[in-house]
């Protein structure tokens, strides 16, 4: 053994056996010190070869009354049956789930997910583009496909994540990602989810300037697609590409929804008049505030996606439990609405729980599973694949104990578009590996 | 009227001395500012030549104008409750000489009418920065502290700077005397009482050292120097009032032995002997209720005399404050308005500013009410001219008049101890006092005079004539003969009518003089058959006027006028504003959102029946159970019990009960949470900045939690002592600490204390290792040295130093060490350290990576206090699982769940149930928010588990407690019920009430 591998080996690093010149070895070192302190990646699952049917479980499909003792059939990644009384072709692989329950696979449907790894290292991070004014980068095509955070999000039965870049006024558009596959492009589910917007803080002076900055990105960018569009039709010369501007016609033209942060009751309101005024179609995000202006959002059929709900209010006098209850309040007053992770990639795993504070307060528990699968599937344009299990649809899947949304329920089995999942994550990888560690110690005793 | 800076006091001829009337009218004529600067030092010198007390030398001519005055016809308040009417007030150089209804002004006097005038004492203000207005920051020379918090040496009076001190603005409220003292650093320096009076300040001095100044305040000015928190004020005080002690038989030692070792020569440490020793008073400065308690707690640990500048929020602490033993001194500084102009501003205000917005002018009146004494400062107010009119506002919501003027004169001068010659108007005393035109307490009356020690300013001017009344006018040519009329419709404003020839013209203005006794008024002429204005003015005498007209296209008018009849004065408006009042509030602890009127009952006898119940013991997990409580404790659990006489009966069918929740790691309900102005801070304690104004702790209590451990940050290799508490929603901070736990101090590696400034030591892991060594072994050396000492009394005696006394009882394991980490190595190298002293590390908090050790932490016999499932917002933080807890556990380690975070500590119980989610037991997972957190917390003889004996803390749920579905419907505390989700319920109801109101109230007004 050489000794550059023998460095590398005493700091675990198996796989850098051919490294040829010590430059480069010294340089990957430091890099892989900070990124992969222990080979974590799982590996991606092979597209599904042979048609599988799950046989013997309870199906919660979320289109329809819940099968007992059903099959589920699929093949090519898309569900081709699902009943009591399936027929099963020949050469289909058949598993035995009595006693179990199939779960579409769960939304998170606000998330930084392969676009940060670690908070407080900022190379780690590709969220927030430079200025303010950003339409035209896209969350999936910087999606990290092996960060560590998202075979640990999987096993937790997140088979969707919309990746969702961050800052400035207008932030860029998100993409609704898989929790499984090789690099972004195979794992992206649909791009441009959303064009993101930060609404601006009413508190601060330059509230007006703000909004007028808004307003005009919008009349610009209107402005080039008119002269694009007088350009191809030959009514006036030629107007070069302007990348911000071009990015957002999709937008304009009804395809792409603007997905506006807002918290704060002013917030949302000054928004949806925004969106109204400009035509385009508005999701809220965050919305604190929310159970304030329900006729508002109804009345407009605005849903809004709730960032976090094991969270208190900012304000003292409020309720304890304000936000916990927020989801049955929207609810309640016929307000759509989707439940998302608070948005930083290592949580992703807590979604199911953030549901279940708000089934705990006021929300059944059958409507807190759609606010993390039906409801953002349908929010976010998803429901040609994700959401619910339907024929036709992605064999997205979860087998578990029980309702994803109760803490004892363990998930034992994910299916992505037919794949059959690695369900080892790095939160189970440090433990069977230190769990050796602890045996080889009481071995040596 | 230029006013060079110097010359202020001399030349401003609104507040001038009687005795400087011939400098002030000498002066005046001078235009050449160059001359006034020429004419400066005589000037200085001239001002106090009549005196007899000064050594001053006399420049230029003497001035000996008499000041000997009699003041007749007067109603006197001679002191808060003595009025005497017709009475004459006799002053002679600045002392009173007689006062009385018999006396007769002596033959020399200058005699003053007093008709419809009320003389009171002059006021004393006991708390200001007067003179303090660019105050040394620096103390860069002679034998000072190295730390310029302490400054305990300076000298109010030597301090002084009598060059626009701020008398002017104290004046004008009826000060005529007033403590002040040097403004910065903890230890402020010794206040003096000064006269309110122009000159120098030698003259001024009525009373020096009359207290020490303390605060808990921190100073901008000293940048990053220890202490940086209120956590760190407190040991600083702590340690310098055992310094000023030590220095003090250090030095003696030395006089007796001059072969010693000379101490350090230290002026502050000297100056504060006597305020260490109680003998001089310490006055501290609050910010807030619970600095008052920090005050009250110094006091019953040091031989202090507290007095106390209060700030507001007396009224939230009657019952404590009426215990006496600390004089108060009350500001008027009643709340701003809360900003409700837009209802989402609205949206923002919590009921604890609303509440005290309507409850801080009743201050005053409810200390009063409770019997306690006080005295008044204008202290606090961002204006002084706020005062009269606040103390108008606290006197109609409750203030007696007579506690108020107490309040200001007799009440002070005890204090102060110059109550021999300030506080009443009494023969020998000094000749301050304040004329006004009526009650003074009441709005619409104004002060008109002020004299201090025999110096007389005129605050308000008195008109002697007034031009009211309607006149007829007759002029040389005829061309303005008519009536006019003159009118005053608020006070001071003047308004009329000129009538000619039968047309009646509104005056576009009217203005009086009183001193020059001009009057002027113009009308549009047009309308009265003149080209344009016609503009008046005139000398008034009595009831005629001479003057001329400027009329526009014609030569001036002359005219004469005779009052014919005369118009009333104006009637002060102020006092027509009723102030609203319809808000009932209720005294709440704390005062805000869900506080209480007094804390939860303790019923003799509780049982809960039915219930499956977590006992967390021995009798593990009972179905169909029930537990009995006897005053505060737990009786029994068991199946089938009987209920004991008058038990407060619990039916619990479906529910179950756990032990209160405990969070072994939380940072709520403190002021502050880290002291970075050094690496070692062992000497500061949490226990000390508890605050119950916290609304975290209702909502940790409406998700189960009853206990926590509340700590240091991680901004120091060695942190400072965490605290224990209860979440006893409704008590003082004085009684949530848990009394018999052990003491624990917070140490932290990896990156947070090395990464605190650019110049503080450490700044690797490395380093961090070092510095907890080496102050390891400055212990064990100081030790030594105490050791021999109290062997032999030989040498300079040891100073004890609460840092060291703190790392020692580390050592001898009386503190355990509760140490933030993240990484493996770090957490190996602490252990190893320790064992190097032959002592253990107690527990490992956050311990992200504690899982990578967990053999090794099992062997030292360390405990591990985790998060569930936190990782990678740091590159620390990077290998964190949700198997941590797990693995732990598994390999024998005794382990916690914490929260870190207030939000989370309302939710403990779902941290535990993910661990079920990780492969645990339910058991095992809500023992480490309950059972092992106590274990690793010290406290698992009284809460952790349901079993006899035990501390009655206790929760109901209304189902499965690891449940996604399931929250908290009671909680219990000492056998009594701090939470319930029904009352939860009409609680939040009272406060969208209060807020509505009181949010009403604000709009209208």
């Amino acid at each position: 053994m050489n000794p550059r591998t023998d460095m590398i080996n005493r700091l675990n690093i198996k796989t850098y056996e051919t490294m040829k010149n010590l430059l480069l070895t010294c340089t990957l070192f430091a890099f892989v010190m900070i990124a992969v302190p222990q080979a974590d990646a799982q590996t991606p699952a092979p597209k599904q070869s042979e048609p599988i049917a799950l046989v013997g479980g309870t199906i919660h499909t979320l289109a329809g009354d819940v099968i007992e003792n059903g099959t589920i059939l699929f093949e090519d990644g898309k569900i081709t049956a699902i009943g009591s009384n399936v027929n099963i072709p020949s050469g289909t692989r058949q598993q035995n789930v009595s006693g179990k329950h199939i779960y579409p696979g769960l939304i998170d449907s606000y998330s930084q997910m392969g676009i940060t790894e670690i908070g407080a290292v900022n190379m780690t991070s590709d969220v927030n583009e430079q200025g303010i004014i950003n339409p035209n980068v896209l969350a999936e095509r910087a999606f990290h496909p092996a960060s560590r955070h998202i075979p640990i999000a999987r096993s937790a039965g997140i088979l969707t994540v919309i990746t969702t870049p961050g800052g400035g006024l207008i932030s860029g558009q998100s993409s609704a990602m898989k929790t499984d596959g090789w690099a972004w492009d195979e794992m992206t589910l649909k791009s441009s989810t959303g064009l993101i917007v930060n609404w601006p803080f009413p508190s601060r002076s330059d509230y007006e300037d703000n909004i007028q900055t808004l307003r005009d990105a919008f009349a610009d960018a209107r402005s080039y697609m008119k002269a694009r569009q007088a350009m191809r039709s030959g009514q006036a010369q030629r107007h070069d590409t302007d990348s911000r501007w071009e990015a957002m016609i999709p937008v304009f033209e009804g395809n792409v929804p603007v997905v506006v942060s807002a918290n704060e009751v002013r917030q949302i309101q000054d928004a949806i008049t925004w969106a109204e005024e400009e035509g385009v179609r508005l999701i809220i995000l965050g919305g604190s505030d929310a159970h304030l202006v329900t006729d508002h959002l109804r009345s407009k059929n605005i849903p809004v996606i709730i960032t976090s709900v094991q969270t208190s209010s900012n304000r003292d006098w409020e309720s304890y439990d304000a936000r916990y209850s927020l989801p049955a309040k929207l609810h309640e007053a016929g307000v759509t609405f989707a439940i998302a992770g608070g948005s930083s990639a290592a949580y992703a795993h807590r979604l199911p729980y953030e549901a279940g504070t708000a089934a705990a307060f006021g929300l059944d528990a059958d409507t807190a599973l759609r606010s993390l699968t039906t409801y953002p599937a349908a929010i976010l344009g998803l429901d040609d694949y994700v959401g619910t299990l339907e024929v036709g649809k992605d064999a997205s899947l979860l087998i578990t104990t029980g309702n994803p949304i109760e803490y004892s329920t363990q998930i034992e089995q994910v299916y992505v578009q037919g794949r059959e999942s690695d369900m080892m994550d790095a939160h189970r990888q440090f433990y069977e590996l230190y769990r050796e560690k602890l045996d080889q110690r009481n071995a040596e005793r | 009227m230029v006013q060079s800076l110097s010359l202020t006091n001399f030349i401003n001829p609104e507040p001038h001395t009687d005795s400087m009337n011939h400098t002030y009218d000498s002066l005046k004529n001078l235009h050449s500012s160059v001359l006034r600067w020429l004419l400066l030092p005589l000037l200085l010198l001239a001002l106090p030549a009549w005196g007899v007390a000064q050594t001053t030398p006399i420049d230029g001519m003497k001035d000996n104008t008499p000041n000997v005055h009699a003041f007749t016809n007067a109603t006197i308040v001679t002191a808060p409750g003595e009025t005497v009417r017709n009475a004459t007030l006799v002053i002679r150089n600045g002392v009173v000489e007689a006062v009385g209804r018999r006396v007769t002004p002596p033959a020399d006097a200058r005699v003053w009418d007093m008709e419809g005038k009320t003389i009171y004492p002059g006021f004393i203000d006991p708390y200001t920065d007067l003179g303090m207005n660019d105050p040394r920051v620096e103390l860069d020379r002679g034998n000072v502290s190295w730390n310029p918090n302490l400054r305990a040496h300076l000298k109010a009076e030597q301090e002084f700077d009598n060059e626009n001190d701020g008398s002017d603005d104290l004046r004008k409220q009826g000060f005529t005397a007033a403590l002040t003292l040097p403004p910065l650093g903890i230890f402020k320096g010794e206040a003096a009482v000064m006269s309110l009076k122009d000159g120098l300040s030698a003259d001024r001095v009525v009373q020096s050292g009359v207290a020490q100044g303390a605060t808990f305040s921190r100073f901008r000015e000293f940048g990053f120097t220890y202490p940086t928190s209120a956590i760190g004020v407190i040991a600083f005080i702590r340690q310098t009032l055992y310094d000023a002690d030590w220095y003090e038989r250090a030095h003696q030692a030395y006089m007796n032995d001059r072969s010693l070792e000379r101490p350090e020569s230290n002026a502050p440490l000297a100056a504060l002997r006597n305020a260490a020793n109680g003998e001089q008073p310490l006055l501290f400065e609050t910010g807030s209720d619970e600095e008052i308690l920090r005050v009250r707690r110094l006091a019953n640990e040091f031989n202090i005399t507290p007095w106390i500048l209060g700030n507001g929020h007396e009224y939230k602490l009657l019952d404590v404050l009426r215990d006496g033993g600390m004089p108060l001194i009350l500001p008027l500084n009643f709340a701003d308005k809360p900003d409700v102009d837009t209802p989402e501003n609205a949206l923002g205000e919590d009921l604890a500013d609303l509440r005290h917005w309507y409850l801080s002018p009743e201050n005053p009146g409810r200390v009063a009410d409770a019997g306690i004494q006080f005295s008044l400062t204008t202290k606090g107010l961002d204006n002084k001219s706020s005062f009269l009119p606040n103390l108008r506002k606290a006197i109609k919501l409750g203030l007696n008049k007579e506690t108020a003027l107490a309040a200001l004169t007799t009440n002070p001068a005890n204090l102060l101890g110059i109550s021999s010659t300030h506080g009443s108007i009494e023969s020998g005393k000094s000749a301050s006092f304040i004329i006004a035109d009526g009650d003074l307490f009441e709005d619409g009356s104004k002060i008109i005079d002020l004299w201090v020690d025999g110096d007389h300013y005129r605050i308000n001017h008195e008109n002697a004539m007034n031009p009211r009344g309607v006149w007829e006018i007759a002029s040389n040519d005829g061309s303005i003969d008519g009536t006019l009329k003159i009118e005053e419709n608020r006070p001071g404003r003047l308004s009329g009518t000129m009538t000619i020839s039968g047309s009646e013209v509104d005056l576009a203005s009217v203005s009086y003089e009183d001193l020059p006794r001009r009057i002027r008024a113009h009308f549009a002429g047009s309308e009265a058959g003149f080209e344009g204005p016609v503009r008046l003015t005139a000398s008034l005498d009595g009831d005629n006027l001479r003057g001329w007209a400027e009329v526009s296209g014609r030569e001036r008018v002359q005219f004469s006028a005779t009052r014919t009849s005369t118009l009333p004065a104006a009637e002060n408006g102020d006092s027509s504003k009723e102030l609203n009042r319809d808000v009932q509030l209720a005294d709440l602890r704390p005062a805000m959102e869900y506080g209480r009127e007094s804390i939860p009952e303790q019923p003799q006898n509780v049982f809960v029946r039915n219930a499956t119940i977590w006992t967390m013991g021995a009798q593990g997990i009972m179905e169909n159970a029930d537990m009995i409580v006897s005053n505060g404790e737990i009786v029994e659990v068991g199946q089938n019990l009987r209920a004991p006489r008058n038990a407060v009966i619990i039916d619990a069918e479906g529910k179950h009960v756990t032990p209160g929740l405990i969070d072994a790691h939380l940072h709520s309900g403190v002021d502050g949470v880290n002291e970075v102005g050094n690496a070692i801070t062992a000497e500061v304690r949490m226990g000390d900045v508890l605050n119950i104004n916290n609304i975290w702790m209702y909502r940790q209590l409406a998700g189960g939690l009853t206990t926590a451990h509340v700590m240091h940050g991680s901004a120091n290799p060695i942190g400072g002592q965490n605290v224990h508490v209860k979440m006893r929603w409704g008590a003082l901070s004085d009684d949530l600490m848990i009394e018999d736990a052990p003491r624990t101090v917070k140490f932290a590696l990896g990156e947070n204390p090395k990464r605190v400034g650019s110049d503080r030591y450490p700044e690797t892991r490395m380093g961090t290792e070092q510095i907890i060594e080496d102050r390891f072994r400055m212990a064990r050396d100081y030790e030594a040295r105490w050791n021999e000492w109290n062997e032999t009394g030989q040498g300079i005696p040891p100073r004890k130093d609460l840092r060291l006394d703190a790392l020692l009882d580390i050592l001898n394991g009386e503190i355990l060490i509760m140490s933030h980490s993240y990484r493996q190595d770090e957490i190996l190298m602490l252990m190893r350290l320790a064992e190097r002293f032959d002592f253990k590390i107690h527990a490992f908090h956050h311990g992200v990576e504690a899982y990578k050790v967990a053999p090794e932490l099992a062997e030292h016999g360390a405990g591990a206090v985790v998060w569930s499932d936190w990782s990678s917002f740091k590159i620390e933080a990077y290998d964190g699982t949700l198997y941590n807890a797990r693995l732990l556990k598994e390999a024998g380690v005794l382990t916690s769940l914490h929260s870190d975070n207030s939000q989370i500590a309302s939710r403990m119980n779902w941290e535990a149930a993910k661990m079920v989610r990780a492969g645990m037991d339910p058991e095992d997972a809500l023992s480490l928010v309950t059972s092992d957190t106590a274990k690793i917390l010290g406290i698992e003889d009284s809460v952790g588990s349901l079993e006899s004996g035990k501390d009655a803390d206790f929760v109901i749920w209304n189902g499965d407690p690891l449940s996604t579905l399931t929250k908290a419907e009671q909680t219990w505390i000492d056998g009594r019920k701090y939470f319930d989700l029904d009352e939860d319920a009409d609680l939040q109801r009272a406060v969208e009430r209060e807020r509505d109101q009181l949010i009403r109230l604000i709009v209208e007004e």
